[in-house]
């Protein structure tokens, strides 16, 4: 029966190529959309909520949020590093990690930090960098790969994209992260100082005034009344330092990326709506498809049903066709999916999430088998239907 | 043994066809001649289980045909007839070969086919499509898909009417051949084809001479 159904497809060829790649479009196009909205959604709120308060400079809150939680956009300016040790001092804050955005490895960020910046990261070989050694760093795991790095290497860092901007100086690889399937993964970590003195000429000359500078400081308080205050107290507040003023700002990161999540839930509402026109339309085409190769197919059945072939038998290998096309179907419109967030993968990794290609929404199950039953429900109604109204049937 | 007795076939046009009551003895050939409109294929197609007749009985080895279910007619006709279409109802796309095993979608045993295929000059075309031969070669893979199962009876439609009469009598020669032992009876309205045959009835007569054309 399967080799006969196969080869009953294969006369009708450019058919059957026709109602796949119709199929493949629509259900494709529903399961991308909903993985990678929700990829987007899950890797901005993996982030959120390891820091009371983001201290920085004054600008756009939603920008140094997500610089400083997701490397995102470029830093607002820097402020001075006394900040740090003011709220080290303070005895409600329990952590001030500095976090500075300078440089590029290849296209991917440096940023400069303390070794609790990697506390929740796990290291997946070497070790972490010291925070009393500079020139060392921990690097993601797609930049390894990418790059062919290993610990014990030594990597240039650049200060634009250009290659005569490389730094002589290089930075020895001491560890890497195991794979996170987040932004974390196409980021180069060093202790801040590296970056000061990747920056500083030795002749006395600081470039970008670099030196003894931050772009933001990631603060975590013993309570949450404690975050209210000190964002009160550093929000708008203007400190001097070596005869320059500083505006400084504070936000909370979760009320941020709750701002931006909300704008995301709304997007993600507009492509679940999508979704579901475009699962109507799949199941209007697919089932008007189906109708008509079933109308085309009438002196073919016809002729099986003079031979002597039953009705049943006839039912049954059109059932089989009609499923295989319904399986090559989902199977391709997943791998196309798959594709897809490849491809996608360098767009969405600039808003900070890497997509992982292997991640599998339950929902996207649903959708590919509610596709699947779509293209074999209709071949059952109409074969049921035929079965009632046969010919010879008296 | 094939009985047909008092039958009657009204048509959407409210005809009716009253056939005479015939008997079809068991390893006898019967060629079956007459206008057109006579009834011959309808008889033909009462006798395979495609149509049923409004009253009378049709009695293939003891068991009256008009009493049985579509699906036990079907099975009759996959089992143990073999029917020749006059349009010879191949699939075209398909393969010479394929159009044959396609009966294995019922359980038929097809692997007589090259004897079959050999024994009827068309073992070469075995792997062609039906769409690349000729009238004559389309009427002989018919002929084998017919035949391929051993059925006890073999029923052919005008299986020269799209042939010329020198390919045509060289297909009845092999048909009348194969079909040896077996009851065969055919169709057609070409009298020149009766040598070939046991016997010969007047469908016209049959069904009362008020058919002719």
């Amino acid at each position: 029966m399967l080799k006969f159904a196969l080869k009953n497809m294969g006369i009708k060829k450019v058919q059957i190529i026709l109602i796949v790649i119709s199929i493949v479009i629509s259900a494709g196009v529903g399961v991308l959309a909903f993985n990678v909205s929700s990829q987007v959604s899950d890797g901005i709120e993996s982030n959120a909520g390891y820091y009371s308060l983001i201290v920085g400079p004054a600008g756009s809150k939603t920008q140094l949020a997500m610089n400083s939680m997701y490397f995102t956009d470029e830093p607002l300016g820097t402020i001075p590093y006394s900040i740090v040790n003011d709220l080290l001092a303070d005895n409600r804050v329990t952590s001030a990690i500095p976090y500075a955005m300078a440089d590029n490895y290849n296209g991917a960020r440096v940023i400069g930090t303390t070794s609790a910046f990697l506390k929740e990261k796990a290291i997946g070989s070497g070790d972490m960098f010291s925070d009393q050694e500079v020139c060392q760093a921990v690097i993601g795991s797609s930049i390894a790969k990418q790059n062919g790095l290993k610990v014990g290497d030594t990597i240039y860092t650049s200060h634009s994209a250009s290659e005569n901007s490389k730094h002589e100086k290089g930075i020895l690889v001491v560890g890497i992260l195991e794979e996170t399937f987040s932004v974390y993964d196409r980021v180069v970590f060093t202790q801040i100082r590296t970056l000061w003195e990747m920056h500083d000429h030795g002749d006395g000359e600081e470039h970008e005034g670099m030196h003894a500078t931050v772009c933001s400081i990631l603060v975590n308080t013993k309570n949450p009344s404690y975050a209210m205050q000190l964002t009160n107290e550093y929000d708008g507040k203007v400190i001097e330092h070596d005869e320059e003023a500083f505006t400084l700002q504070a936000v909370e990161p979760m009320e941020v990326v709750r701002d931006v999540l909300s704008e995301a839930d709304d997007t993600k509402y507009i492509v679940f709506v999508l979704c579901a026109i475009i699962l109507i339309m799949n199941i209007i085409i697919i089932s008007i498809i189906t109708l008509l190769n079933m109308y085309h197919s009438a002196k073919e059945i016809s002729l099986m049903r003079l031979i002597g072939i039953s009705m049943k038998k006839i039912n049954l290998l059109y059932i089989i066709q009609n499923s295989i096309i319904g399986l090559i179907s989902t199977v391709v419109a997943f791998l196309v999916s798959r594709l897809c967030l490849v491809l996608m993968g360098d767009y969405v990794s600039s808003m900070g999430v890497v997509l992982n290609m292997s991640k599998v929404y339950l929902p996207e199950i649903f959708i590919l088998v509610g596709i699947f039953l779509i293209s074999v429900i209709p071949t059952v109604i109409c074969t049921f239907v035929m079965a009632k109204r046969d010919s010879l049937a008296e | 043994m094939i009985e047909v007795k008092g039958i009657s076939k009204k048509f959407k046009n409210e005809t009716a066809i009253d056939y005479k009551d015939m008997t079809f003895e068991d390893g006898k050939s019967y060629i079956l001649l007459g206008a057109s409109g006579c009834g011959k294929s309808t008889l033909l197609n009462m006798i395979a289980g495609i149509l049923s007749p409004e009253k009378g009985e049709i009695i293939i080895d003891n068991v009256d045909i008009t009493k049985i279910s579509q699906k036990e007619k079907d099975l009759l006709r996959i089992k143990s007839i073999g029917y020749i279409f006059q349009d010879f109802k191949l699939i075209t796309e398909m393969t010479v070969i394929d159009n044959i095993n396609i009966l294995r979608l019922e359980g038929v045993d097809t692997s007589r086919a090259d004897e079959v295929l050999k024994s009827l000059d068309i073992l070469d075309k075995k792997n062609k499509k039906v769409k690349n031969l000729s009238g004559g070669e389309r009427q002989r893979v018919a002929i084998a898909r017919a035949i391929v199962k051993s059925p006890d009876i073999i029923l052919a439609d005008e299986p020269t009417g799209n042939l010329n009469f020198a390919i045509g009598e060289a297909v009845i020669k092999q048909l009348t051949e194969i079909a040896k032992g077996k009851t065969l009876i055919a169709v057609t309205h070409d009298d020149r084809l009766c040598k070939y045959f046991d016997y010969v009835i007047d469908m016209n007569e049959m069904t009362g001479g008020k058919y002719d054309a």
